[in-house]
């Protein structure tokens, strides 16, 4: 027991003087050089296979899914442990505004890619339920006809108002039936739907759903920008796109503590916790290496939404970017609207 | 017992009505009851409503529930999705090549 606590230490110490320096270097590079603001990654055809990064390390593109896949199949019995531990609950909080930033009604139909444990969909359904339940107690009070016709349709077995419809996208099936076996704990089960599919390939077809929402997923995927082109697609026009995801601190102060935080306290957490030291290596240097506020903004609007927007909370720890889907598949193929497909 | 409620499942495909759709997506709690009785083999049942939103990932056509095989079958690739635990497996490469002749299906996976 001892022996293993020394070299945990001894390995926290080695690291943590490999990381701080390497963290140094890439707090001064963004403010140096410019980089091209669609590739955060370095494109070297090496026998054809271009590479990306996989935390600080440089990997072929065809490697990074597969290393990200073991990554989550090994966390994932511990992740919402390991999220309470890391972020000291504020997670909870973050994705609490995520939903009040969305603001949705009942009859919304969710997409949540790498939806994984599901946490985005259940306070999806909670926060619908909770607005149906107060617009039935507010319509007893002043009865309106939309109400009234409302009710007899769904007595009568015909089709009411929609029902809100959550779909948990994840490329991982581990993380997916954790997240189904939580459901089934909490008696979750109306609305609620599991696919296994990849961001970059969505099993839907077009303008499906209203809302499409990927929470700390985005940087985990090999390629951003073909995610943003399938995100587009599948929404509805008017659709929206709303991304949670760690971003770049301003203030340098708060950005030296929380380098500090990152690199020596979350992979030894890693290690107790979850028993994974290298999983959340990787997980606080794909943060680093994910492009920061600004220029996901920008790649943001090269996929084509529109009306893009993003704020900064905990000091730009987390961000949340949103973006509109206005027109439908038949615009953006520059075809006027009348002439036939 | 779990044949019958599958069997079921599909026939009234065609004929789904949204109070019949709700009343099974809020009755875990009868699969859960059947689960124990059932042999190893067996899954949960699909939820037959998400053929309504789902298409394969590489045509983007529409599929075919297979209850015999509980896979999500494109006909015009050839190519079959499993659905595991209830859940749908769209992911290409786990995807499974059908074979010409009917019935038949012992192709090696894609990828």
């Amino acid at each position: 027991m001892a022996a293993s606590m020394r070299a945990l230490l001894r390995r926290a110490i080695r690291s943590s003087h490999r990381n701080v320096g390497i963290a140094a270097a890439g707090a001064a590079g963004p403010s140096g050089c410019c980089r091209p603001p669609t590739t955060c990654r370095c494109s070297s055809d090496v026998a054809g296979d271009r590479s990306t990064h996989f935390g600080y390390e440089t990997v072929p593109e065809s490697e990074k899914a597969k290393k990200v896949y073991k990554v989550f199949e090994n966390v994932a019995q511990k992740y919402d442990t390991m999220n309470d531990a890391m972020s000291l609950g504020i997670h909870r909080l973050w994705k609490d505004m995520l939903l009040h930033a969305m603001h949705p009604q009942p009859g919304v139909q969710l997409l949540d890619v790498a939806g994984g444990t599901g946490d985005i969909a259940f306070r999806f359904l909670e926060y619908v339920r909770a607005r149906r339940e107060r617009r039935a107690a507010l319509s007893t009070q002043t009865l309106l006809w939309r109400h009234v016709t409302d009710d007899y349709a769904a007595a009568g077995g015909e089709a009411g108002p929609p029902e809100s419809r959550a779909v948990v996208c994840d490329i991982n099936k581990e993380m997916l039936r954790v997240g189904k076996r939580k459901a089934d704990g909490a008696g979750i089960g109306a609305g609620l739907s599991w696919v296994a599919g990849d961001a970059e390939e969505l099993p839907f077809g077009d303008d499906q759903f209203d809302v499409y929402t990927i929470a700390f997923g985005i940087r985990n995927v090999t390629r951003i920008d073909q995610a943003l082109q399938e995100a587009l697609r599948v929404l509805k026009p008017g659709g929206r796109f709303m991304c949670l995801e760690f971003s770049k601190v301003t203030n340098p102060v708060l950005s030296r503590l929380y380098d500090e935080y990152s690199f020596k306290v979350i992979p030894v957490l890693g290690e107790v916790i979850a028993g994974d030291w290298k999983s959340y290596q990787y997980l606080v240097e794909s943060i680093r290496k994910f492009p920061d506020q600004e220029e996901f903004h920008h790649l943001i609007e090269d996929a084509g939404f529109c009306c893009v927007k993003h704020q900064n909370f905990t000091g730009g720890v987390v961000a949340l970017h949103s973006g509109f889907k206005l027109w439908g598949a038949r615009r953006t193929s520059g075809l006027p609207a009348l002439m036939p497909a | 017992m779990f044949r019958r409620v599958a069997v079921r499942l599909v026939t009234e495909t065609g004929r789904v009505k949204n109070a019949a759709l709700i009343q099974r997506l809020t009755d875990p709690s009868a699969s859960a009851r059947s689960f124990s009785e059932v042999k190893e083999a067996e899954q949960p049942p699909f939820d037959e409503s998400l053929l309504e939103l789902l298409v394969c990932p590489l045509s983007k056509k529409p599929l075919r529930y297979e209850a015999e095989t509980n896979e999500l079958v494109n006909e015009e690739l050839g190519i079959a999705y499993p659905i595991i635990d209830g859940i749908p497996n769209m992911i290409p490469q786990d995807a499974r090549l059908l074979q010409k002749d009917a019935g038949a299906s012992t192709s090696p996976t894609l990828g």
